[in-house]
């Protein structure tokens, strides 16, 4: 047949590579399910023994989960046999002794969970840098090398969270747990799963611009974790009260991250498009309210510290500080590099629908949780509550964008402060206010 | 639309009534009881909830205390008008569900095939393609290909034309009605499980909640629930071999009793420790009985392994001390006699201090021992403070110190066991109580072993431990002598005469006798001025009789012949218990020198010890008492049900999009081969939407211009 005219709205771009919708299902995607169901029945067989009946259901389900997973988004496989292939090599070379880590090489620089964590944080920092350059430059290289450093850093922060996994075991089996417990190892988790939605956005937009905006807010997550290491002590496997003893925390944090970390990429994106938005304004009246906005976001956690300002939270408070001033300095040629608002509006809805759905299932999960673990599924406690508020907040931005069609400015500029809600959902309540979530605390 | 309610055409004089209704149903209202919640939530959390009144008082003063207590902001998640708040979102829910939901049903069912060709040039997303086959062939290909992409299609003819209406991905509809009926669900279930229902009955059927301590046996009927009472949450203390029949249901300050239909008997409290000193599990081993069947069988509760049974769920909460006995030797702290005295108790029980014959008996008389706390273990951290721990490092080191496994044991982490501890208060005739904190055995604190002695004024203060040096047989009596024999001038005198005497003998013939009796003098003005008032009362005599530049060189040179004098002191009093001198050599002779230290640091606390007596733990019996919540929840269903329909909402809302393609195939102009119109919608209009519509053109425009067969 042959089409004689067309028409439809909007500046939309031609379909992409990455975008062509539904796909089918080829060798490779049942050659890797039998490959996850392989992993799953080789766990089951030296592990098996430990769990119970609920952590063989989650076990059974992360292999369909990831396979699926894996199916819809393809470079995870790659990243998955990585992540397999090195934790694997890290668990052949413990032997079963924790002494090994300071003797053999590869444990020692690489592969111990500390060694791989912070590869992780000097990868992701250095990506960061790597994506400005990008888009300052104008470099598809640096912005190329930004997208590979990204990956590097995932796959070294997941073989540290496997590995970490393997060391609590080593520690005493009595102690071995899932690293997602305390406020240290959800911050890796966090940049983790942000990173990853980023790249999943990244290759499906077919767009590196915007990785040195959504990666800012991994760095700062990276700042926090090396002051939490290094002044803290806060890196070292501590055993888990009972309350946390449970399979539920295998389904609650995850789930829970997973909201946090696109709640957190929407409001970077946002930003990125109040940036181009504002690319032609002149007026600093017009702008204030971007900045101060971005400054207080970098700063959050510093508001609710209860004791002094440490030179180092000083100095991350001026560098945070001048890279929000730098980009509405630079605005005008950012706004020339940056997609189409079209687009970043795009983004910034579905990193939100996303986040809002897991956000749901966390605090669902969180509730059935919470009935067994403190006799009542819901009791207002303050984390509960934050949960609820962030909650509220999304489930308004969504009702005015899906029936009142809210777009543009207003809807990004909700969305930033939306992080603002959640920073304090996240880190505020942990730091402020005591409850029975207090698992975290600075 | 065909189903769009048409408000602009009703009367303008329709009844107030239904401007409420509309009201009531309208988003804005709904999002600004929202807004409204939120904010509320948020002084939940900033206000600590549900504390006694009188933490609120110190906290706020009276006034605001009471403009506080108005609006129960002390209580805001069971407040009248935050439940109110919450009913209205109930109420405002059900009435958009019911306002829409018939309306969507109709409209996910629908074809919309009714729609005119004139319309369908109007969309914004249309194409139009020709094709040389035959109008009915070209549906018919068309059809396939929307059935083979998942659309339902439905068919019409119009004279020559067919239109072909084609719809897929109605379940989002249907998620909203999910989401917002699972809303109404999970607000109703959560208003079942609230404090409501033990409000209503304090409201309407007469029960009154209890203020004072009383035995559950003096309960009036007002003060108990009943046994079928299908919502509360209570909690319970049962010591071990304690039975359990009734649960506690607190309400703001006051109690009420709710019988249980089953009786709880603990046989056995757990609790296990990692090497940290943190518990690891708590497990109560209990025995349940039907109080009607008499059945009985054993069950084990731990933390996130509850018991259910006979709709009550028990939790284990927390635990406790059951009533530990307590056997405690008490040391005097005053008069020049060293005297000790048994005492014994319970924990949560008082005692008296019998001491007939005991120096200052009359002060010990008035006193009343409470026993607060017992704790068979206390595992403290040892490593601060601890020498070379805060050199700097290169930065390597500082890498290298966090690199590695994340299990190897930090630097700052020094666990040890120091065994029990016992906390009392004393209480005198005014009232006024001090807490102590005491433990059980000597701790090895910079090569000195002591016993801890901790006091403190209010319960929101850290105890302030005074450290008293242990003797050989790992008692407080060689120091507690010492103590007492400092009050004896005589003592005093021969000690300072053994100490000049002692340093004449090691200056050789070289002494000096008057500068001895010079030495002497002193001696026994700083084991006076000591004996006075501790270290502080040397301070103030150094400060009223020394020049401020020589004070500190002055202090050194008093601390130094304290020491010294002392030590003699101590000699003085082991000769007179009958001990053998210590030896002047070696490593023993230096322990007795950081014995004597320690022991004069704390003989100076014991000035501002506030209690004219010290209890030392002897022996215990340790019982201790578990911590259960017991709770009925019969809207814990219906919240599940609403959570589950409530994440298939999101995910249908979300993930399952909508979309509407019509074609409409015609005839060509000339009558010969097909026009076909194709136009395309969806809720959302978003860059997927878009992407989907160039595809399906594609996919048009792709198919083959005859169709075989």
């Amino acid at each position: 047949m042959e089409l004689t005219s067309s028409a439809r709205d909007g500046a939309g771009r031609a379909p992409r590579r990455g975008m062509d919708g539904p796909r089918g299902l080829d060798w490779t995607d049942i050659a890797f399910a039998a490959l996850l169901a392989a992993g799953a029945a080789f766990a089951f067989q030296r592990v098996g023994g430990i769990m119970n009946y609920y952590d063989k259901a989650i076990l059974a389900g992360a292999a369909v989960v990831l396979a699926w997973l894996a199916w819809l988004w393809r470079p995870l496989r790659a990243l998955m046999i990585a992540v397999a292939i090195s934790g694997g090599l890290a668990v052949t070379l413990y032997q079963g002794d924790l002494a090994r880590a300071d003797q053999a090489f590869f444990l020692k620089y690489l592969l111990s969970s500390q060694s791989a964590i912070l590869w992780m944080c000097a990868l992701f920092v250095i990506a960061t840098a790597c994506y400005w350059i990008g888009l300052i430059a104008r470099s598809g290289t640096a912005a190329w090398v930004g997208t590979a450093l990204t990956w590097s850093a995932v796959f070294a922060g997941l073989t540290g969270l496997l590995v970490r996994w393997h060391e609590s075991y080593l520690l005493s089996p009595d102690i071995g747990y899932i690293p997602v417990s305390n406020l240290y190892e959800v911050f890796i988790l966090f940049s983790l799963i942000t990173a990853l939605f980023y790249l999943y956005y990244e290759r499906k937009y077919d767009t590196r611009s915007l990785g040195g905006f959504v990666l800012l807010v991994i760095a700062s997550a990276v700042a926090f974790l090396i002051w939490y290491t290094f002044d803290r002590g806060a890196q070292q496997i501590q055993p888990l009260v009972p309350a946390l003893q449970s399979w539920w925390m295998k389904l609650h944090v995850p789930a829970n991250f997973i909201g946090y970390g696109t709640f957190s990429l929407a409001a970077m994106v946002a930003f990125a498009y109040l940036v181009k938005a504002h690319g032609k304004t002149s007026s600093w009246v017009k702008l204030a309210p971007l900045f101060v906005l971005g400054v207080l976001l970098a700063v959050e956690p510093l508001i609710f510290r209860q004791t002094g300002m440490p030179a180092y939270w000083m100095t991350y408070a001026g560098v945070a500080a001048l890279i929000v001033g730098g980009i509405l300095m630079g605005r005008r040629q950012l706004a020339e590099r940056l997609p189409a608002l079209e687009v970043l509006d795009d983004i910034m809805y579905k990193a939100i629908a996303v986040g809002f759905a897991f956000f749901t299932v966390a605090t669902v999960l969180g509730a059935l949780w919470a009935a067994d673990a403190w006799g009542a599924y819901w009791q207002w406690d303050p984390k509960e509550t934050w949960a609820l508020i962030v909650w509220l907040n999304y489930a308004a931005w969504l009702h005015m964008r899906l029936i009142k069609g809210l777009r543009g400015n207003g809807a990004a500029y909700w969305a930033l402060v939306g992080l603002l809600v959640t920073g304090f959902a996240f880190l505020g309540v942990n730091m402020f206010l005591s409850g029975l979530h207090s698992y975290g605390e600075l | 639309m065909t189903t769009a309610t048409s408000s602009a055409s009703r009367p303008a004089s329709r009844g107030l009534g239904i401007d409420l209704l509309e009201l009531l149903a309208s988003m804005r209202f709904a999002v600004s009881l929202l807004v409204f919640i939120c904010l509320a939530s948020i002084v939940g959390t900033v206000l600590v909830q549900n504390q006694p009144s009188n933490n609120y008082v110190n906290q706020f003063g009276q006034f605001w205390f009471e403009v506080f207590e108005t609006f129960s902001l002390y209580h805001v998640y069971n407040a009248w008008w935050f439940l109110l708040i919450m009913g209205f979102l109930v109420v405002s829910t059900s009435l958009c569900i019911i306002r829409t939901a018939p309306k969507m049903v109709r409209d996910m069912r629908s074809f919309r095939e009714h729609v005119r060709e004139s319309s369908l040039r109007s969309f914004h997303h249309r194409a139009e393609f020709a094709s040389p086959a035959a109008p009915t062939q070209v549906a018919g290909s068309l059809a396939d290909l929307l059935k083979r992409q998942g659309y339902a299609v439905r068919a019409r003819t119009e004279g020559p034309a067919t239109l072909l209406a084609a719809k897929r991905g109605s379940g989002n509809r249907l998620g909203y009605i999910f989401a917002h009926t699972a809303i109404v669900i999970i607000c109703i279930g959560g208003l079942l499980d609230s404090e409501l229902p033990i409000r209503l009955q304090i409201w309407l059927a007469g029960k009154k909640p209890l203020f004072e301590n009383m035995s559950i046996a003096d309960v009036p009927a007002s003060g108990r629930l009943g046994l079928g009472n299908p919502s509360f949450r209570s909690s319970v203390l049962v010591p071990e071999g304690g039975k359990a029949r009734n649960g506690i249901v607190m309400v703001d300050d006051g109690a009420l009793v709710q019988p249980l239909p089953f009786t709880l008997e603990l046989k056995k409290f757990i609790v296990e420790y990692y090497s940290t000193g943190m518990p690891r599990l708590f497990a109560s081993e209990v025995e349940v009985t039907d109080n009607e069947t008499g059945e009985h069988f054993p069950a084990t509760i731990k933390v996130n392994e509850p018991l259910r049974y006979k709709g009550v769920t028990v939790y284990q909460s927390s635990f406790d001390d059951g009533g530990s006995t307590l056997e405690l030797t008490g040391y005097a702290l005053r008069g020049g006699q060293p005297y000790t005295f048994p005492v014994s108790g319970k924990v949560g029980g008082t005692a008296q201090l019998v001491a007939d014959g005991a120096p200052a008996s009359d002060a010990l008389k008035d006193l009343t021992v409470e026993f607060s706390g017992f704790r068979p273990i206390n595992v403290e951290n040892f490593a601060n403070g601890r020498v070379g721990a805060a050199e700097p490092k290169a930065l390597r080191e500082h890498v290298a110190a966090v690199s590695g496994s994340a299990a190897r044991v930090g630097q700052n982490e020094d666990f040890r066991n120091v065994g029990p501890s016992v906390q009392y208060k004393l209480r005198d005739a005014s009232g006024q109580a001090h807490e102590f904190h005491n433990y059980m055995l000597p701790v090895d604190v910079d090569g000195v072993k002591v016993f801890l002695a901790g006091v403190r004024t209010n319960p929101d203060e850290d105890f302030r431990y005074v450290r008293m040096p242990a003797d050989a047989d790992n008692s407080l009596k060689e120091f507690l002598g010492l103590r007492a024999i400092l009050q004896d001038p005589q003592a005093r005198a021969q000690a300072a005469r053994r100490f000049a005497h002692a340093n004449r003998l090691a200056a050789g013939s070289a002494a000096d006798g008057e500068l001895s009796a010079q030495l002497q003098a002193s001696a026994e003005r700083a084991l006076d001025t000591f004996a006075d008032g501790g270290l502080q009362s040397i301070a103030r005599f150094l400060e009223t009789n020394v020049s401020s530049g020589e004070q500190q060189r002055a202090a050194d040179v008093v601390v130094k012949l304290l020491g010294g004098a002392m030590a003699e002191l101590r000699a003085v009093e082991r000769e007179r218990a009958g001990l053998p001198a210590l030896p002047t050599g070696g490593p023993e002779a230096a322990e007795a020198v950081a014995w004597t230290q320690a022991a004069v640091g704390a003989m100076s606390d014991l000035f501002l010890y506030p209690a004219p007596v010290v209890l030392s733990l002897k022996d215990f019996h340790h019982v201790q008492a578990s911590v259960f919540q017991l709770s009925r929840t019969p809207g814990k269903n219906a919240v599940y049900l609403g959570c589950v329909l409530l994440i298939l909402g999101v995910f249908s809302m979300f993930y399952i999009r909508e979309r509407r393609v019509w074609l409409w195939v015609k005839p060509g102009q000339d009558g010969q081969g097909t026009q076909t119109l194709m136009a395309m919608t969806s809720q959302r209009r978003t860059l997927d939407f878009n992407q989907e519509f160039e595809r399906l053109k594609a996919d048009i425009a792709a198919l083959p211009p005859q169709q075989k067969g």
